[in-house]
């Protein structure tokens, strides 16, 4: 299985999907020209990992900032990859999601896909600004 | 040298520019040797010509080599040589495989093989022959430069004149919103601001006896993909209105939802994947995936009620008496998207207009920018309080506030996406 790495830029997200550690991380923002362009790889990369692997523990850092409407189509995609996996591999998943204390908007999108993926670990973490600067 | 028309003097399209210039707009007609002729000639030439960076050599009419000025004199002055070659002819100091090209051939393929071709080329030029192969002149690295940067900076012109005339049209589209805001409104404010003069923000008001429908659009998308997408939104729903749908926004997001679903082909049953297959890895990259996020308002100005329905984006209100920005919650799903089931159904939510009642709408635009101290996003509390602080104000002078605290906490960051935001006082 090849791991996924993707370099960040100023409107693509770093995608560093370790599938043999079973650590997924996205840290940036997403507003690619083409979102389904960008996240089509990553979906097909991600898909195939999620057909090999069952009861194991997967950790997936999510880290964004900003992602436009096109972008969160590709990661409610993403995330129902893995809700499905969840429920029918008996993988357990756990999505860090990583927010600013006062970033309300990136907390409250968590709080859905809390909602519309059940089977997900879903675990707010409060970035610690300190680390960060 | 060439004679390039000022930018704004041609009226051509896109491809008549490109085919307007060829290899044989850079000919220019200099004196050339043959392998007969002597270095003694080709120096004589060259002292004679100063402006020659290269002459070429010709034989029966067809090229078969360049000289290059500095080389054929370094080559010259090194002691003895002019002795040894002075009487001999002039292919010594040639370089035998010169840039050689049809004079039809387009600007662009010839910029690629002069850039393929290494330096030498930009330098000494490169030789123009016709159809047959024969020798009509020499082109110039220089003269192609500008020819290439003239194109280039007309391409640009071509396509910055048909963004000015798209948002001229997107505009136009939104007059006659203006002007029954401004009939049925005395105290609003209207914001649209896309991110590249056109974009996929878009807000729909229409006047009737009884009241006013409005609508404001979110479309995927931003610049000119985005513009197209309001246009046939726009379209729809001028159209659904004809019918008596006013009275409610739910079921004519249904409708809306239907109709694009429907005209985009983005019908859900052509979706369906067997299970166990890969999704993904099979799935037409060519189909689209577009639809809105909206607000739809009727708002009953003899029973002063507000029916509102919304696809992801929420009514803010706002009473004298409370004092504090209350929500109306959108439905979570999109109209027209693959992911929304053709026979979605949205839902109606009502308010009393009590005098004094303050009503916002906004697209994401100013909620998600990132800016601020953190880099993080506007936020929706942060846009409440502002509202809070200021909604006895006058409405154009809210909206000044609102954008100016909206402009400092951009600061420096990059806009992320079109910005709507309105608000209306009862």
């Amino acid at each position: 299985m090849d791991n996924i790495y993707i370099t960040r830029t100023s409107e693509s997200p770093e995608v560093d999907f370790n599938f043999s550690n079973h650590v997924l991380n996205m840290t940036g923002e997403s507003y690619p020209e083409n979102a389904s362009d960008f996240f089509r790889p990553i979906l097909i990369g991600l898909e195939a990992y999620l057909a090999a692997t069952s009861a194991c523990e997967i950790v997936f850092n999510f880290q964004l900032t900003y992602f436009n409407s096109s972008s969160t189509k590709m990661l409610y995609n993403l995330f129902e990859l893995l809700n499905e996996s969840a429920s029918t591999n008996d993988n357990r998943i756990i999505l860090n999601w990583h927010h600013d204390e006062e970033d309300d908007t990136i907390l409250e999108f968590g709080l859905d896909i809390h909602e519309d993926f059940q089977w997900l670990d879903f675990r707010p973490i409060i970035l610690d600004n300190a680390e960060e600067a | 040298m060439l004679d390039i028309p000022l930018p704004n003097q041609s009226r051509a399209g896109l491809t008549e520019i490109e085919a307007e210039y060829i290899a044989g707009s850079l000919l220019q007609i200099i004196p050339f040797v043959s392998p007969q002729q002597t270095n003694d000639d080709v120096l004589n030439l060259l002292s004679q010509r100063p402006d020659l960076i290269a002459i070429p050599v010709v034989e029966g009419g067809m090229p078969i080599g360049l000289i290059n000025r500095s080389i054929f004199m370094d080559g010259m002055a090194k002691p003895f040589r002019r002795e040894l070659f002075a009487r001999k002819s002039c292919i010594a100091f040639m370089d035998k495989d010169p840039l050689i090209v049809d004079r039809s051939m387009s600007i662009q393929t010839l910029s690629f093989k002069v850039v393929h071709s290494g330096g030498k080329t930009l330098n000494d030029g490169f030789i123009i022959t016709d159809e047959t192969g024969n020798y009509l002149g020499l082109g110039t690295g220089e003269d192609l430069v500008k020819v290439v940067s003239y194109l280039q900076a007309e391409k640009n012109r071509l396509v910055m004149e048909s963004i000015n005339y798209a948002s001229i049209i997107q505009k136009s589209f939104l007059r006659t919103s203006r002007e029954d805001m401004n009939t049925a409104l005395q105290d609003y404010f209207m914001h649209w601001e896309p991110r590249d003069k056109v974009g996929g923000d878009y807000y729909f008001c229409k006047k009737f006896d009884d009241g006013f429908f409005l609508a404001l659009i979110d479309c995927t998308g931003h610049g000119v993909p985005g513009a197209f997408m309001t246009l046939i939104m726009a379209a729809f729903l001028d159209h659904i209105l004809l019918e008596d749908n006013r009275y409610d926004p739910a079921s004519t997001l249904s409708i809306m939802n239907q109709k694009v679903k429907t005209a985009l082909c983005q019908r859900t049953e052509s979706n369906v994947i067997p299970i166990n297959s890969a999704k993904y890895a099979i799935a037409n990259s060519e189909q689209s995936d577009d639809g809105m996020d909206t607000a739809f308002c009727w708002v009953n100005t003899q029973d002063r009620t507000l029916t509102y329905a919304g696809a992801k984006i929420p009514l803010m209100y706002l009473t004298e008496e409370s004092g504090e920005v209350s929500f109306l919650n959108p439905d979570r799903k999109g109209v027209g998207y693959v992911n929304t089931p053709m026979e979605y159904v949205w839902t109606n939510k009502q308010i009393e207009l009590k005098e004094g009642t303050c009503i916002y709408l906004t697209t994401d635009g100013i909620i998600d920018q990132i800016g601020g101290a953190k880099n993080i996003a506007f936020g929706k509390k942060r846009l409440s309080t502002l509202i809070c602080e200021n909604y006895h104000k006058p409405m154009p002078e809210q909206q000044n506030i609102i954008m100016q605290t909206f402009y400092e906490y951009q600061g420096k960051q990059r806009r992320r996406d079109d910005i709507t935001v309105m608000g209306f006082r009862i």
